[in-house]
Parts: structure tokens; C-alpha cells; sequence
């Protein structure tokens, strides 16, 4: 096997690539805008909820597969899990620490604990598991979308020793209303780093941790540790609600990385048809302006993300539709909407049905190509969000349909 | 305009030129707020407007336009193409209710990242064309006016090129125009390439049919190296290149708002272009204005004239086309050695076709031609913008990481695929900066 096209540039879409390429494939990534890995928290989700709050995903993973046999995790097996996670461990990095069987449980924004199985290593200092350290958390007057108080009186609630305090520091002169993102490109220079940690040490307790927002630093690597040094205190990142950096910062290594391998890559068009001959996929057509481009492919992985992303939506029908090829979509049976807001919502089940090799299946379980892979969020079977398991399931299918494709070859 | 032919003998052509001039004249005439009014009965020209408009509803505030934005990253001047996209387009109503949109470069990265479809560099234009409506700056129009200048630069070059080389004559022209004193201006040349065309014959027969070649105003008069090179290189690959006479795709234009104008220009190019032969591949190492071609024109200004969706269709970036050569296995391996690193930086309005990066495909056919690619967005000068003298600081801001990239790979030689952005790079960088095509020329031992 030798042209891969990969559809999809999310999580999913980036590591069916990396280990493609490690193959030795020539793979084409068609992406229709940037993927979602950047709106991400940052970490990466093994199994947060099932339905109680999980700490050690692996030890509990095969009473989730026989309690839904339905989902990707069960089509895929947990060896399958263990080594997709392991493949993302080893490709992000030091971007990403843990892996040791246990989740990290982590504030977030409103100040709730989520549990994570892979964190930013700028945020771990923050992990609410073992002992509770008195913490500050730090909002910053033109940061709107992070209520320090909100934060610290949530946290109070979970016996975490919390105060709040606001620092009135722009991040650009004359900027009310600031991002996160705005913040971290301020970071990214010793001095307004320098400020920030002179502004921040005066507040200081001793004996405190410090939570920021996720704004320690964009493209400078060394801006976090930098910073923590200046403070003389542990420091911990809180991730934002978009547009935040930890997320960025995951994919922009990960597109940067890949381009660099010469991944083939198509950015802002649309693959809009799927060729076959002789009962095999042979090329897609790619919507590039002005005309179709034609990219040949001896294997595809679909990988376009699921209702978030536009691939799966239900019409005034009801009917699910996967939008951009029309493959077929699993649904689960009975009433696909709870009767309110908070009830399960079977619809979101909806996706592809795949065999373990992670083949696309039609209705009536048969591939609908030998060489048509899914991967990520487009799968059938899966409450993502509130479960956890995005990544999990992104990186299990990733690994499982690019060393089926290497099996093909 | 004949605006008094009798309505029902009116060609097709004029009539939506009568039809966009008056809804023009309603934009800018009326009283009290300016209403973009949508006619129904005419749905041609505004049917890919209309499109935009219901595009920003499939805006989820992901806010990936805004991280990626080149210009909200380096001045709070822009407050971000979602704010003044998506957001602002249901209050906007024709009237601008958020005037940093004046300070957007149209480079589009924004649409290009946003993966719900949302049209926002397109809706950002049209929002402008309605803005500036009424106090158009006498500089816009000017340097729309693309031909005109290589027309009057060309018999003149050494004396133009001493002109715009003049510190006093640049700041008077700075305080007069509005044209910053420091922008990059392109080298006038001695001989057009219509003139040069006129006497060249190609080194051997054709073997493969023929192809059109679109040159574009700066590859007429200023780019003219490149050109020469793109017709040798394909005389050389076997084609058969016609060049019909040909004017200007209304490009500069459309980004000042022009859109009159624009519209009047590309309808023009089309109908040139078309006239060089029925279903021939037209190929252009203009990036942007193939750009303009392929997809601006119709989706910014909702040009649906039949001519343009044709053209549209049959035109390819010189790199795009050789790599579809290479991918049907017909391009020629026979390159000599290159043993050099250059940075490459793809335009804005190429990424914006949606085709990834060619050139890079092509290059590194070359043996021993490494490729960096420049991980920038865009380089500043977003065709005009980067020349006006309130957005100079600006637009140099959003290059600075490219200018570094650029010197800091190879402080010889730069690769980049359209004229002004080439111009950005090396007045700001001092590195001369080439087309791809100039290499493969090279590759081929086609230089001289």
C-alpha cells in the first residue's frame, strides 16, 4: 500500500497519518478547515465516566466493554486501547505526561475536577487527587472567560483550600477584552512575563499554589517553566474555553510535525466523492477551487469527525446522514432524543458501523470497501463528552485502521 | 453604459453591467443607512452573496478563524474575523456597525481554516465594498489601476525605477497618495513580456497540443523573468502556449471594494481568455489572480457569468498543473542538480484554492533542492494592503516571522508564488525571491 488519503484533520485524521507515515505510506491529508484537536482541552481521554468517575481507565476498561458491546472500544478490544495510547504518548512527547494507569483530575474552567489520562505537564501541578495544597487562583481583569472567584468558590466546595484573586494586567495596552490566546502571545516574551510574575508574587501566599489560565505561552516552549521559576511557587494552567492554547498547541505540533514528514496536505477544501473499481475505493475527489481534484488512493481513512464537525447530522426527517460521502450510518434503536436536556441522548450514538480492522460496514455488516477505514469521532457507539474517551477511541481506531492498511500491503 | 437601449434588446452582458451599476448606485446613493439591497429577479450576481450572508449561520464560535488571523495576532486595530465576520453581518444589515473591519487584509486565511464553511473573508469583503462605498480614498483607485502602471512604468524604466527609488519623491508620494514611503514597489522593466513574446519562437516543435497562458498584469510588465520562464518550461515539456491579449483580472480592484469595476475587468479577462480556444487548459504563475479566477470573483463579488465559471474551471497555478502532470506520470524526471535550502512561503490567496502546496511537490522532484516551508499565514502586503501608509506597520508586523524565516534559511534566495507577496519578501528581507517556476527553469537547463 502505498497512497493512503486520510479524511479529517482532527486527532483521529493526525495519528492515522504519524503512524502511516512510519509505515513508509505517501499519505494525502484532505482537511476542511483546521481540525478540532485545537478547541480540545489539551489532554488526552482514555475513560473519565462509566458512569461513575473512573481513576484507573485500564483496570475498569474490559467491565465497560462487556456493559456496551456496542462501542468502539468493544469493537476495537483493550488491547487496542492500551496500544493506541501508547502510540499517542510516544508521538506528543513531554507534551503530555501520565500514563501510569491512573487518570489525573484536573480543574477546569468553572472549577469542576475532570478526570484526564495524558495532561499538559503545565498543568499537572494542579492534580486535586493527592494532598489538598492551599491554591490561588489567579484571573486577570480583561480575561472575561475566567472567573476567578467562580473558579476557587467551586473548588472550596471539594474541600480544596481556594481564594481568588484579579490582576489587572492587559495583555495589549488600551484591550478591555482580551483571549487566552492573546495572553499566551503576550507570554511568550520574558517581559511581560517578568511583569506578570512581579504582579502575581506581591499576592502571593507561602505555601500556595498558583492557578492560572491557560496563557502560559503559544509558540515559546520554555514559557511555563520560565515563568514558575520567576514565581518561586508551583504553578498549574487551567485550560480555557476557545480559543485556547493547550489545544493549539497539541495540533499545531502535530500539523507542523507531519507537513515536515511531507504529509501531503490539503487544507480548506472538501472531499466530496469517493471513486471505486473492481470493489475497491481507488481515488476520492477533492473540492478544490475552481475544479475537482482528483487524489488516487489505494486505501482511505475516513476520519472527519462526527456531529460536532458536520459529517453526521440529522435531517427534518430524521433521518442521520453522513454528509459528505453518504456511507451508511448505524442508529441506535427506539427514541434518539431523552425527553429533556439532561437525559441520554441516543442519537449521539449515531455514526459508522466498522469490523475490528476498523473497515466501514453497511447495513448489512459486509465492508463497503476492503480498503474504506474509519477512525475518531465519526464511529458509531460512543457518548464521547460524557464518557471521555474521545482521544481513547481517536487513537485506538487511528493505530488499528493504519497497521490494517499496512496489513494490506 | 446604455442605459437607454431598450431594456429587451439588451445582451446579456449588458444587462447585468446596467444591473450591477444601479444596484451599485443604491448602495451608495440612498439616504440614512446603506442597505445592500438583494434583488430577487436578478439572483445572478448576488446569488453567491446570499450564500455568504447564510453561511454565518454554520458559525459554532470556535473561534479557529480568530487564532489563525494574521492580523488580529499583531494589532488590537482588528478586533478578528469573527467579530467583524459572522457576528457583525446580523447587525450589519448594509450599514457598518464595526469599522476594524477597515483594517481586515482580505488574505483569507480565515475561510480557509474554518471547518463549518462559514464564508468569512467573503463576507468581510463585501462588508467593506459597502463601507467604503461613499468615501473611496483616491489612492484605491489608483493602485487598482495595475495595467495602467505597467503601461506608463515600461518606456520609462530606468526612470520610474529611479522614481520609486527616491526618498523625497516616495514621501511626497506617501503624503499625496497615501502610499507608504517604505512600501515595496514592483522594478520596472525595459521590455514587456508582450514584447518579448512577440519575437520568440519556441525551441522545437510541439508535441502535447496547446495551452493558454494567462500572464496577469505584473507578469505583463514587472514579472517578466517569470513568465519567459513559465512559457519556456512548458515549450520545453512539449506544449504548444497561446498567449491571447489579454488585461486584468480586477483582483486589486475587488480587495479596495471596487467591485463595479472588478466586475467589468474579470468579465473582460474571461471573454480574452476564451477566445485563445475552447476547453484549453489556461495556465498562470499569477497566483492570486488565478485565484481571483478560479473562485474570488464569483464568491466575493457573485459574478455568475457562464465565461468566468468556465474559465474558472479550466485555469491552473503553473505548479498545480505540473503536478497533475507528475500525477498522470507525464512530467519529465530529467532535472539537473540543485544543491540548495530555500525557504518556501505559499500566498495567502493560493492556500485559499484549496489545492495544499504544490510547489513544494514540485521543488523537491529537483535532486539536492531542500524545501522549508514557512509556516507563515501570509506575508503582510495581501496585494495592496501592506503598501497603504496606515497599514504599512502592520503588514510588516504579520511578516516579521517570515522575513526571519526567510534570512535565517537561506539569505540567497526565497521561493514564493505571487508577485506583490514576492516584492513584501525581498524589499524586507533584501533576499531576491523567485517564483517556483524559475527553479524547475533552472532544473531543466533551461536558463541561459
Amino acid at each position: 500500500m502505498n497512497d493512503v488519503v486520510v479524511v479529517g484533520g482532527g486527532i483521529a485524521g493526525l495519528l492515522s497519518a504519524a503512524r502511516l507515515v512510519a509505515q513508509g505510506a505517501k499519505v494525502t491529508l484532505v482537511t476542511f478547515g483546521v481540525g478540532g484537536l485545537q478547541l480540545s482541552h489539551g489532554g488526552f481521554d482514555v475513560l473519565g465516566y462509566a458512569p461513575e468517575r473512573v481513576d484507573r481507565p485500564f483496570d475498569v476498561l474490559d467491565d465497560f466493554i462487556a456493559a456496551n458491546p456496542e462501542h468502539p472500544y468493544a469493537v476495537l478490544g483493550a488491547d487496542a486501547v492500551r496500544l493506541g495510547t501508547d502510540f499517542a504518548s510516544e508521538f506528543f512527547g513531554d507534551r503530555l505526561v501520565g500514563n501510569d494507569g491512573r487518570n489525573w483530575l484536573l480543574p477546569t474552567a468553572v472549577g469542576a475536577l475532570r478526570p484526564t489520562y495524558l495532561a499538559s505537564p503545565t498543568m499537572v501541578n494542579a492534580e486535586a487527587r493527592a494532598g489538598h495544597d492551599p491554591v490561588v487562583v489567579v484571573g486577570l481583569q480583561q480575561l472575561k472567560d475566567f472567573q476567578a472567584e467562580l473558579i476557587a468558590g467551586n473548588l472550596v466546595k471539594q474541600q480544596i483550600p481556594a481564594r481568588a484573586i484579579v490582576l489587572d494586567l492587559p495583555a495589549r495596552t488600551h484591550e478591555a477584552d482580551a483571549s487566552g490566546l492573546t495572553y499566551a502571545r503576550a507570554m511568550d516574551r520574558a517581559d511581560y512575563r517578568a511583569d506578570f510574575a512581579k504582579a502575581l508574587g506581591k499576592q502571593l501566599l507561602s505555601g500556595e499554589k498558583a492557578l492560572i489560565p491557560a496563557i502560559a505561552g503559544h509558540h515559546e516552549a520554555a514559557a511555563f517553566t520560565d515563568l514558575q521559576t520567576r514565581l518561586g511557587a508551583p504553578l498549574a494552567e487551567i485550560p480555557l474555553p476557545p480559543p485556547g492554547v493547550p489545544g493549539m498547541r497539541l495540533n499545531e505540533y502535530a500539523s507542523r510535525r507531519l507537513q515536515d514528514q511531507r504529509v501531503r496536505w490539503i487544507l480548506g477544501a472538501r472531499v466530496v466523492a469517493l471513486h471505486s473499481e473492481g470493489g475497491r475505493a481507488v481515488s476520492v475527489d477533492v473540492a478544490t477551487s475552481g475544479h475537482l481534484t482528483k487524489v488516487r488512493a489505494d486505501a482511505v481513512v475516513y476520519a472527519p469527525g462526527g456531529f460536532e464537525s458536520g459529517s453526521l447530522s440529522l435531517d427534518s426527517h430524521g433521518k442521520v446522514l453522513e454528509t459528505h460521502l453518504g456511507l451508511p450510518v448505524r442508529v441506535p434503536p427506539g427514541r434518539l432524543i431523552g425527553p429533556d436536556r439532561r437525559s441520554e441522548q441516543p442519537l449521539f450514538r449515531s455514526g459508522l458501523a466498522v469490523d475490528d480492522q476498523m473497515r466501514v460496514l453497511d447495513d448489512a455488516d459486509r465492508p463497503v470497501y476492503p480498503n474504506l477505514f474509519a477512525a475518531g469521532g465519526v464511529l458509531a457507539g460512543a457518548m464521547r463528552w460524557s464518557e471521555k474517551s474521545g482521544e481513547g477511541i481517536a487513537a485506538a481506531s487511528a493505530v488499528r485502521a493504519a497497521d490494517a492498511i499496512g496489513d494490506l500491503a | 453604459m446604455s442605459a437607454k437601449k431598450d431594456p429587451k434588446k439588451l445582451t446579456e452582458a449588458e444587462r447585468q453591467e446596467r444591473d450591477a451599476d444601479r444596484r451599485e448606485r443604491l448602495v451608495t446613493s440612498q439616504q440614512g443607512p446603506k442597505v445592500l439591497t438583494l434583488n430577487l429577479k436578478e439572483p445572478d450576481i448576488f446569488a453567491a452573496q446570499r450564500l455568504n450572508r447564510e453561511s454565518l449561520d454554520h458559525c459554532v464560535k470556535c473561534t479557529i478563524c480568530e487564532t489563525q488571523c494574521p492580523v488580529a495576532a499583531v494589532t488590537p486595530l482588528f478586533s478578528g474575523p469573527k467579530y467583524v465576520g459572522p457576528q457583525a453581518e446580523r447587525f450589519r444589515h448594509g450599514e457598518s456597525v464595526d469599522h476594524s473591519l477597515d483594517y481586515c487584509s482580505s488574505c483569507g486565511i480565515c475561510t480557509l481554516s474554518c471547518p463549518q464553511g462559514v464564508q468569512i473573508a467573503e463576507l468581510n469583503s463585501m462588508a467593506r465594498a459597502v463601507m467604503k462605498a461613499d468615501h473611496m480614498p483616491i489612492r484605491d483607485f489608483l493602485i487598482g489601476e495595475t495595467v495602467l502602471m505597467g503601461k506608463a512604468m515600461t518606456p520609462i524604466a530606468p526612470i520610474a525605477n529611479a522614481a520609486l527609488n527616491n526618498k523625497p519623491i516616495r514621501i511626497v508620494m506617501e503624503k499625496i497618495i497615501g502610499v507608504h514611503r517604505n512600501a515595496p514597489m514592483p522594478t520596472a522593466q525595459s521590455q514587456s513580456f508582450v514584447s518579448w513574446a512577440k519575437r520568440h519562437q519556441p525551441a522545437k516543435p510541439a508535441t502535447r497540443g496547446p495551452v493558454v497562458f494567462f500572464h496577469g498584469c505584473a507578469g505583463g510588465y514587472f514579472e517578466v523573468q517569470t513568465s519567459i520562464h513559465t512559457v519556456e518550461v512548458l515549450e520545453h515539456l512539449g506544449y504548444e502556449v497561446i498567449i491571447p491579449t489579454q488585461g486584468c483580472c480586477g483582483l486589486a480592484q475587488q480587495s479596495n471594494g471596487l467591485f463595479t469595476q472588478a466586475r467589468k475587468t474579470v468579465r473582460k479577462l474571461c471573454d480574452q481568455l476564451r477566445a485563445a480556444g475552447k476547453d484549453l487548459t489556461i495556465i498562470s504563475s499569477s497566483g492570486s489572480c488565478t485565484g481571483m479566477l478560479k473562485h474570488e470573483a464569483h464568491e466575493i463579488m457573485g459574478v455568475d457569468d457562464p465565461a468566468l465559471i468556465d474559465v474558472g474551471s479550466r485555469i491552473r497555478e503553473t505548479s498545480e498543473f505540473l503536478m497533475e502532470l507528475e500525477d498522470e506520470g507525464t512530467l519529465p524526471h530529467t532535472f539537473q542538480r540543485v544543491d540548495m535550502t530555500v525557504p518556501y512561503h505559499a500566498p495567502c490567496q493560493l492556500k485559499g484554492q484549496g489545492m495544499g502546496m504544490p510547489a513544494i511537490r514540485l521543488l523537491e522532484l529537483i535532486p539536492g533542492l531542500k524545501v522549508v516551508e514557512s509556516g507563515q499565514a501570509c506575508c503582510g502586503i495581501a496585494g495592496t494592503y501592506g503598501l497603504k501608509k496606515e497599514k504599512y506597520d502592520v503588514a510588516q508586523a504579520v511578516g516579521q516571522a517570515l522575513f526571519d524565516m526567510v534570512v535565517d534559511t537561506n539569505p540567497d534566495l526565497a521561493v514564493c508564488d505571487t508577485e506583490t507577496c514576492r516584492w513584501q519578501i525581498s524589499k524586507s528581507t533584501g533576499v531576491p525571491t523567485v517564483h517556483p517556476i524559475s527553479l524547475v527553469h533552472r532544473a531543466y537547463g533551461l536558463d541561459k
